[in-house]
């Protein structure tokens, strides 16, 4: 079914994680990623990990959740660790028509692909513990200063939550449409490529009629109640940091000091 | 008499194993006999969408089977696609679904998809028209360019052009102003008086499920709650309006009468009964009326 797509997908929850600033998480990320570049040894990557660990266990989130969501960039994480595999320079320990296996070539690989593996699960943590009108709303505190650069940074944010929040209403439409298509013995899996795409245009047809009146009706609604921009409009929940984003900086930004001093005395 | 479709402990689960699991039915039993109007009635969320969509394969069972004149549905691909033709579905708002250029093309995408002769399909669109009373000059028409209620038959007659043996519509007459409804209900009990199909209508207003309906099954969280025909249903009248369902208005009124010590005999809910249980009070006043 469509709507077991995980990518981006909130898990609600009341643990420390969730309920976390989401500019807290959007900066955490960030330095997360910043040491996790910066990690050139095993004891680095080791922390780096361990950062993760208590992250997702803090955060109760599954297991399963996180490694479903890995599905989509498998290929990617193999084919750049094949790469690192074959491509460094080093030590030879086996040989093979033009390929050459080296103990650094296996050491590269290796970290290679943790590193993505724990790029992907930790940008997951912060989609998977923030709903996605916080993470809207954090992301236009942050950028606030760029209006001062007519950048109109309300408005991006606005359209942002509305197409994350159409997202689910798209897929749940799709579905509707599919089905009343199937009823009327349409098969969407059936028949080579052009069949295929053929057999998709009663759904993309009213999808994409649906979608236009859809926005209309939107953008008439939110002007009966009177929206007119970001000028002078106000939240019903102002966020506010506490000792629990105070502290989760302190460990992350501990973190990434821990990883530039190994990678600078080259542990 | 064995039944068309046969509903077996069928129990569904959404989204089983993540947070957002619930539970959309729960062990229902339910039976359609040939040539029958069944109404099912529920509250939103009660359930009723998930049921109907079993009722064609388009959701398998968590639990539970479906039959169709004894024949598991889900069987295998085959039987899936047979059960399509044989079970026809009107989602609601049926409408949303319209895509092709003319009103004819899209009342014959079903036949065409069921691999018939051009021959049978033209027959096919033509029938399904009249049985829906859209207008043959309609029917070269762009559908967008319809009005709400032809854009609703016409979505319509594209099931019906299946010629299901049981037609399965979800709110046929949602969002219709009152002479829409009646159209539409008109056109569905002329096809199932042509062509002795079952009809199964799931709505949440009594008063049509009343009026139609020769059996009725009410749902209340995913299981069915009463069943029978509409006089056993609405004799439970306490029972519906704690399930937040409004009883017809003659019921009401009948129970009001009770209260004031005025026994009507039977159960009533359509205006014709009532009309009926007041004469037959006071030993048959005939020509108070």
């Amino acid at each position: 079914m469509l709507r077991d797509i995980t990518l981006g997908q909130y898990f609600p929850g009341t643990t420390v994680v969730h309920r976390l600033d989401p500019r807290t998480k959007i900066l955490m990320v960030v330095v997360y990623i910043a040491a996790l570049f910066n990690a050139k040894n095993w004891i680095s990557y080791a922390a780096v990990l361990a950062f993760l660990i208590f992250a997702v266990a803090v955060s109760r989130i599954r297991l399963s959740a996180m490694l479903r969501g890995l599905k989509p960039v498998v290929f990617i994480v193999v084919l750049t660790s094949l790469l690192n595999l074959f491509y460094a320079r080093g030590e030879p320990i086996a040989h093979w028509w033009i390929f050459t296996i080296t103990r650094e070539g296996i050491k590269a690989a290796v970290l290679m692909a943790a590193r993505l593996i724990m790029l992907v699960m930790g940008t997951f943590m912060l989609t998977y513990t923030t709903s996605p009108i916080m993470l809207t709303y954090g992301l236009e505190l942050l950028l606030n200063p760029l209006k001062k650069l007519k950048v109109p940074v309300h408005e991006l944010a606005m359209m942002m939550s509305m197409a994350l929040r159409l997202i689910p209403t798209l897929i749940e439409e799709t579905d509707k449409i599919m089905s009343a298509q199937k009823a009327r013995g349409a098969e969407f899996d059936t028949g080579n490529l052009i069949e295929k795409a053929k057999a998709m245009l009663p759904v993309l047809v009213p999808l994409f009629l649906s979608s236009f009146r859809r926005a209309d009706e939107l953008a008439t609604a939110m002007e009966a109640r009177c929206y007119h921009g970001g000028e002078g409009r106000t939240r019903l929940n102002v966020l506010k940091f506490a000792r629990r984003d105070y502290l989760t900086f302190a460990v992350g930004l501990l973190l990434l000091a821990a990883v530039l001093v190994l990678k600078r005395f080259g542990l | 008499m064995e039944p068309i479709l046969k509903i077996e402990k069928l129990s569904h689960v959404y989204s089983p194993g993540t947070p957002f699991e619930t539970t959309a039915l729960r062990d229902v039993d339910l039976d359609i006999y040939k040539g029958e109007i069944l109404g099912i009635i529920g509250h939103t969320g009660s359930g009723k969408s998930t049921l109907i969509q079993h009722l064609n394969a388009l959701i398998k069972p968590t639990s539970g089977r479906v039959l169709l004149n004894g024949r598991d549905i889900n069987e295998s691909k085959q039987s899936i696609r047979e059960v399509r033709g044989r079970v026809g579905l009107v989602f609601q708002y049926p409408e949303y679904q319209l895509f092709e250029e003319t009103v004819r093309k899209d009342i014959a995408f079903g036949p065409k998809n069921m691999k018939l002769p051009a021959e049978e399909i033209e027959r096919r669109v033509l029938e399904a028209a009249r049985f829906c009373g859209v207008e043959e000059e309609l029917l070269e028409r762009a559908p967008f360019d319809l009005s709400g209620g032809q854009k609703r038959r016409v979505a319509i007659a594209g099931v019906i052009a299946m010629m299901p043996e049981v037609l399965v519509l979800d709110e046929p007459m949602a969002g219709l102003d009152p002479r829409g409804r009646e159209e539409i209900m008109e056109n569905i009990l002329s096809y199932h008086d042509e062509t002795g199909a079952a009809i199964v209508i799931v709505t949440h207003s009594m008063e049509e499920a009343a009026r139609h309906a020769g059996r009725m099954a009410v749902l209340e969280h995913g299981t069915v709650a009463l069943s029978g025909t509409p006089e056993e249903v609405f004799s439970h009248g306490e029972a519906l309006r704690q399930m937040g369902l409004a009883t017809p208005v003659m019921t009401d009124v009948a129970d009001k009468l009770c209260k004031l010590g005025v026994k009507l005999p039977g159960t009533v809910y359509t205006v014709e009964q009532m009309v009926d249980a007041l004469m037959a009070l006071e030993g048959g006043r005939a020509d108070a009326s």
